[in-house]
């Protein structure tokens, strides 16, 4: 029997988790998996609606402890993994307790970042020093002030929601796909949102020029405010009067401009947990690093999923020591990188192929704001193509913006294929985009097919005159204009007529009234 | 066959599932139809019901046996075929054992034949091969229904229960084509802007929405499990789940809300194609109240995963608190006409009659007391469908085919075709020399839907009277002749009357205390025009409602199953690749051995067609009418493009009513759902090239 241990019980560790109990079921592989946190495995991904009270904590569900553990999975909760000691095939935890495996997968995610802001420079983690306990495994020297939150589980969705009952006055620091969620999600409660960044325009990462500006229009439209080119600089704190402490009262920019609020959430990122890794001496470079089948550049017995795990051909370190690459930080790959080793981990002998690692889809999660994008978008439609090698693969880029109505497209295709895309305010295009990109399927030669996915022509009757001759009357009997027409011509001037002439409105019926409204017409002309 | 025929008949229409009720009156030439005023059809047709008495007047009718000889096709006695038959039957089961014979039904017989046929197989033949076209259209929902409900009524409900609905949700059904009179009972939903469609076509049902009157939601092709969970997703997140019915009458609420949560708006947005936004204005609508419905068809459910998207409409239902609540509910339209009561009385690999399972001791032992055979002597369960198919030649040596045309409707046509070729002996009944009859070393004709007496169950599980109003030409008799003259040189054990009032009787006898029990009916009492749903036990007066009290499981509750979407990477669609999906037309039904014979039907839709959006038919230079060529490992089909926008850009859409190279089933892969058997219809990807372009370079003109 093959002994697994998961560190880390987040969405990606529960996956690979549920994705193994077939192997324990079938007595292929025992397992064990470490969980910092005291509750369940749960949904990161909606952690934004949550902590703004639209979600239920029942809703952030995934996976049912009782239920691993009746299926023979040794579920620890509250627990940290504290050393491995990879010469025994040993895990130590933070309870002192020493596990052995064959096989130890690191899902050990990511933390949020915590900025250089003079007035919590105690609060940052030294990016590598190992935990000694769950509660220690993302705090730094001191703890954030009073105010201050960062928004990466529970407890601090928690604490977020207080400020967004009381209708206080959010200020977010940073404008990544997170911390523009947690605005839209805030304002959509009631509370007041200000989102700070130091960039042009928000999701920059994401977005083109063009793109960003249209977001921070549609933003600024539902009453989110934006205060772009604004660099942190320090914290302006007051003396809370219920309790004499001190606590965030506003953020100054360097620019002196001073930004007041009742929370300051900071969604400048996160970074991967590799301590753990590092410590052991097992190959980190932005996250832990591993090959394509997610195996550790180290230790084959080693591997490493979700956002802990950098994918990177083995080697592959440039002259600055640099590793190319970096993890996503979304949970769609992680999850489809879960599913392949458990596959792998189950599989007969043959080594299951894992997914090629695809440019990802951002996709912003807010309401009435549809906004999506993925690959590489930097490109304009009057960029020269430095790549050109033959006229079947220029690059060619597609735009369209219409401010007023908030619509904005940008298609970067080679070979008729996208290399990236940006839909804002374009619901049914932007699904259409993502679809093709995702599977890199080639679009069709007149992009402007998918432009009007959204247009308010979209469904429109293919026949845009209802007496026209070619319309259908009739659905049942397949009748058309035409044929009612003619019938009428040669004198049936009732319905009923019509109906033993031409079967129109011999079936359902539904659609009698059109015939007499299409006699009407014939007799009035 | 020398019963006296009635003058004028009241029966039903030949085709599809809702059994439009007809008048049929002889004339000299054959017979008139007229609308009949009932329920379901308020005395309309479609334009195939219209014209289906032409059906009786055509001069290409089987009618007399065929055997195949040196020069093809020679008219034999009856008794000469029969023999002949039985003579090599009886060699086959001996040489090779009797599942070296096998049967294949169709969901348009009767109650009766299906019933008779199911027996027939078992204790005449012996054998455990029997299948049956069903298997094509309704496992995946009755596979579904049975696991959540404990029981299979496509709709538990009478349809005139939509009539007054605010709200309904057809996932996968283009009701205007395939049912047509069926789309008068959504027209309060449709005033009440509360019809919703679930269709990667905008077809002519998913255009019942337009002007304000619902939505359509277009999503790629196969994703529908997962569009349904998002809706799940939704209805949880935003509170709109009815908590009290589900504690009060499901069980596995826990683990379906688990599921879903995975599944939210925007991460289903990347999947299907489907916007976020348009998924959470359709979840909202359907918790609106005011009566709401969940209709399932086969746009759906004929996927390898179509019996976990039934699964997940069902358990969507449920969390709405619609079945079994007034004015609300839970359905799947069956498809052929007797699609129902052909799923219930034996014809499925692992059924017998009463829809009782072939494994379970007691049902065994009943039936067995029916038939008056040993519960030994009936065989365990056989293979479905597709299984059965792949063996012809191999395992099996001997096919009877009744009521289907396997060589156009089952997937992979060209390699049913080699299996059927391997036969040593095919015999097909038929009234008309369908591709499959062609093909046959048998062709016994049979009698059709005016030309014979027996029971029909339409998709509301109403059993009604199929009555004869006309003579059958030379020599058709009815399979249930067929059967107790094979049976009879079979040394068969049991009666094999041949009246279809005797057979009924004994087939509510078989069904007493199983799920579809028809006990309490007879010919006679449904002469009286009584509104039949089952379950009918005698003494009872029929269940137009199933699930107002509880469900059928013991514990009377309803059974969430929480599904997890297992995507098949699609691959990239590049070069002319695109999703073909099939399906039918309003003129055309099933595989078109009748309505390709009626004139009127023919003119309409005269030949195969392709559908494909202007965008990609620019692409890849094809214009509206050109002959254009789909294409994949499997086969070759050729259709006339037919360039529409209701159409996604990446899909193609072919009916399955053609023959010859205009077979869309050549390009249909005959891989199955693992729990249905349903094979993959909807989701094959195929290249399409305009015929005459042999040399595509690029199909794109590009400037730059």
């Amino acid at each position: 029997m093959m002994r697994v241990v998961v560190v880390g019980f987040g969405p990606v560790g529960a996956r690979f988790v549920e994705g193994m109990l077939p192997a324990v079921a079938r007595g292929d592989a025992s397992l064990t998996v470490l969980g910092a946190e005291e509750h369940d495995a749960y949904n990161r991904v909606l952690i934004a609606e949550y902590a703004v009270g639209r979600a239920d904590r029942d809703r952030l569900d995934l996976v049912d402890t009782a239920a691993l553990r009746a299926a023979d999975v040794d579920v620890r909760r509250g627990e940290a993994a504290v050393a491995i000691d990879r010469s025994r095939r040993v895990v130590r935890t933070s309870s002192g307790e020493r596990i052995r495996y064959d096989r130890l997968v690191l899902a050990t995610g990511s933390r949020a970042n915590v900025p250089t802001i003079s007035g919590m420079e105690s609060a940052r983690r030294e990016r590598l020093v190992r935990a000694q306990s769950p509660e220690s495994l993302d705090r730094g020297a001191a703890p954030l002030p009073r105010g201050v939150a960062v928004l990466r589980d529970l407890a601090d969705a928690e604490r977020m929601a207080a400020t967004v009952r009381a209708g206080g006055r959010i200020v977010v620091l940073g404008a990544g796909v997170l911390g523009l969620e947690v605005a839209f999600a805030a304002r959509e409660q009631g509370a007041e949102v200000v989102v700070v960044h130091h960039g042009d325009v928000p999701m920059a990462r994401n977005l083109d020029l063009a793109g960003g500006r249209m977001l921070s229009r549609a933003a600024r439209a539902v009453g989110v405010e934006v205060a772009p080119h604004s660099r942190a600089e320090s914290l302006l704190m007051r003396t809370d009067p219920l309790d004499g402490q001190p606590r965030f009262d506003a953020l100054v920019c360097a620019d002196g401009k001073q930004i007041p609020g009742d929370l300051l959430l900071l969604s400048v990122g996160v970074a991967p947990r590799i301590e753990l890794a590092a410590a052991a001496d097992l190959a980190v470079s932005t996250g832990i690093l591993v090959d394509a089948d997610l195996r550790s550049w180290t230790d084959p017995s080693v591997y490493a999923i979700g956002d802990c795990a950098h994918v990177a051909d083995r080697g592959s370190v440039g002259a600055d020591g640099r590793v190319p690459g970096a993890p996503s930080g979304l949970i769609g790959p992680g999850w489809r990188q879960a599913d392949a080793l458990a596959e792998r981990f189950s599989g007969s002998g043959t080594d299951a192929v894992t997914p090629a690692e695809r440019p990802s889809v951002v996709m912003l999660k807010a309401e009435g704001v549809d906004v999506v994008s993925g690959g590489d978008v930097s490109a304009d439609p009057w960029d020269d193509d430095p790549h050109t090698d033959g006229c079947d693969h220029v690059r060619q880029v597609t735009q369209w913006a219409d401010p007023a109505r908030g619509t904005y497209v940008k298609m970067v295709t080679r070979s008729g294929v996208l290399e990236g895309f940006v839909a804002i305010g374009m619901p049914r295009t932007g699904a259409e985009l993502t679809l093709l990109f995702e599977r890199g399927s080639e679009l069709p030669a007149d992009r402007a097919a998918l432009l009007r996915l959204d247009g308010d022509d979209a469904g429109a009757p293919s026949t845009a005159d209802a007496f026209a001759p070619d319309a259908t009357v009739c659905w049942c009997n397949g009748v058309t204009v035409a044929r009612i027409s003619a019938a009428a011509a040669a004198g049936a001037e009732t319905v009923e007529c019509i109906g033993e002439e031409t079967r129109a409105g011999t079936g359902c019926g539904g659609c009698k009234g059109r015939v007499a409204e299409l006699l009407a017409r014939t007799a009035a002309g | 066959v020398t019963d006296a025929v009635a003058q004028s008949g009241a029966t039903h229409c030949p085709y599809c599932a809702l059994q439009c009720a007809m008048t049929l009156t002889p004339t000299a030439t054959g017979a008139e139809v007229a609308g009949r005023d009932f329920p379901t059809n308020r005395g309309g047709l479609c334009k195939k019901g219209w014209t289906s008495a032409e059906l009786l007047r055509r001069n290409d009718r089987v009618t007399a046996p065929l055997r195949r000889g040196p020069e093809g096709f020679a008219e034999v006695s009856w008794t000469e075929a029969l023999d002949e038959i039985a003579e090599r039957l009886r060699a086959t089961r001996a040489a090779r054992g009797a599942d070296a014979v096998a049967v294949f039904g169709g969901g348009g017989l009767t109650n009766e034949k299906a019933y008779q046929l199911g027996k027939f197989a078992r204790i005449a033949l012996g054998t455990s091969r029997i299948d049956y076209n069903g298997r094509f259209c309704m496992s995946s929902a009755a596979a579904a229904g049975n696991r959540a409900f404990g029981i299979d009524r496509g709709l538990p409900f009478p349809v005139e229960d939509l009539d007054e609905a605010r709200t309904i949700l057809l996932l996968g059904s283009n009701v205007a084509a395939t049912m047509p009179p069926f789309i008068g009972h959504l027209v309060t939903a449709r005033a009440d802007g509360g019809l919703i469609v679930v269709d990667p076509r905008r077809s002519a049902t998913a255009r019942l929405t337009e002007d304000g009157a619902g939505i359509h939601v277009q999503p790629a092709p196969g994703t529908d499990l997962i569009v349904i969970l998002g809706l799940i997703h939704v209805v949880l997140a935003e509170g709109l789940a009815d908590l009290d019915y589900i504690t009060a009458r499901t069980t596995g609420f826990d683990a379906v809300r688990r599921s879903a949560n995975a599944w939210w708006p925007e991460r289903v947005q990347e999947t299907t194609g489907v916007p976020a936004s348009q998924l959470r204005a359709v979840a909202r609508r359907l918790a609106a109240g005011r009566g709401t419905f969940v209709l399932t068809g086969r746009g759906v459910e004929q996927h390898v995963d179509g019996t976990d998207t039934a699964t997940a409409a069902i358990n969507l239902a449920l969390l709405l608190g619609l079945p079994g609540t007034p004015n609300s509910g839970y359905g799947t339209l069956t498809g052929q006409g007797n699609g129902q009561g052909g799923r219930e009385h034996g014809q499925k690999c692992d059924q017998l009659p009463g829809y009782r399972k072939i494994t379970d001791p007691d049902a065994r032992a009943y039936v067995a007391g029916v038939w008056g055979v040993d519960a030994d002597e009936i065989p365990g369960p056989g293979v479905p469908a597709v299984e059965l198919l792949s063996m012809l030649g191999r395992e099996v040596e001997a096919l009877l085919v009744h009521g289907a045309n396997v060589v156009v409707s089952a997937p992979d046509a060209a390699a049913v075709r080699r299996g059927l070729d391997a036969l040593s002996l095919l015999v097909v009944c038929d009234f008309f020399l369908s591709e499959t009859a062609e093909l046959a070393d048998f062709v016994l004709p049979v009698t059709q839907w005016a030309e014979e007496e027996g029971t029909m169950t339409s998709l509301e599980g109403r059993v009604l009277r199929r009555r004869r109003t006309v003579p059958a030409p030379g020599e058709a008799r009815s399979e249930l002749w067929i059967v107790r003259e094979l049976a009879r040189r079979l040394g068969a054990p049991g009666s094999w009357p041949v009246d279809a009032a005797e057979v009924f009787d004994e087939l509510a006898r078989a069904s007493a205390g199983g799920l579809a029990d028809y006990s309490g009916l007879s010919h006679a009492l449904l002469d009286t025009g009584v509104a039949a749903h089952w379950p009918y036990p005698s003494g009872s007066t029929g269940t137009p409602r199933l699930f107002t009290e509880r469900f059928a499981h013991p514990d009377g509750r309803a059974l969430m199953v929480a599904v997890t979407p297992h995507p098949r990477d699609p691959g990239s669609q590049r070069g002319g690749q695109l999703t073909l999906v099939t399906g039918r037309l309003l003129e055309h039904y099933q595989s078109g051995v009748q309505t390709r014979r009626v004139g009127e039907l023919v003119e309409a839709r005269p030949e195969v067609t392709v559908q494909l959006h202007p965008a990609t038919a620019t692409s890849l230079r094809i214009s509206m009418d050109d002959m254009v060529e789909l294409r994949n490992e499997r086969g070759t089909v050729r259709a006339r493009a037919e360039v529409t926008t209701a159409i996604r850009h990446d899909t193609v859409f072919v009916p399955f009513h053609f023959a010859g190279d205009g077979c869309a089933n050549l390009l249909t892969e005959a891989i199955v759902d693992p729990i249905s058997a349903m094979p993959e219809f909807k989701r094959t990807l195929v290249t399409v090239a305009r015929v005459d372009d042999t040399a595509p370079g690029p199909a794109v003109p590009v400037l730059a």
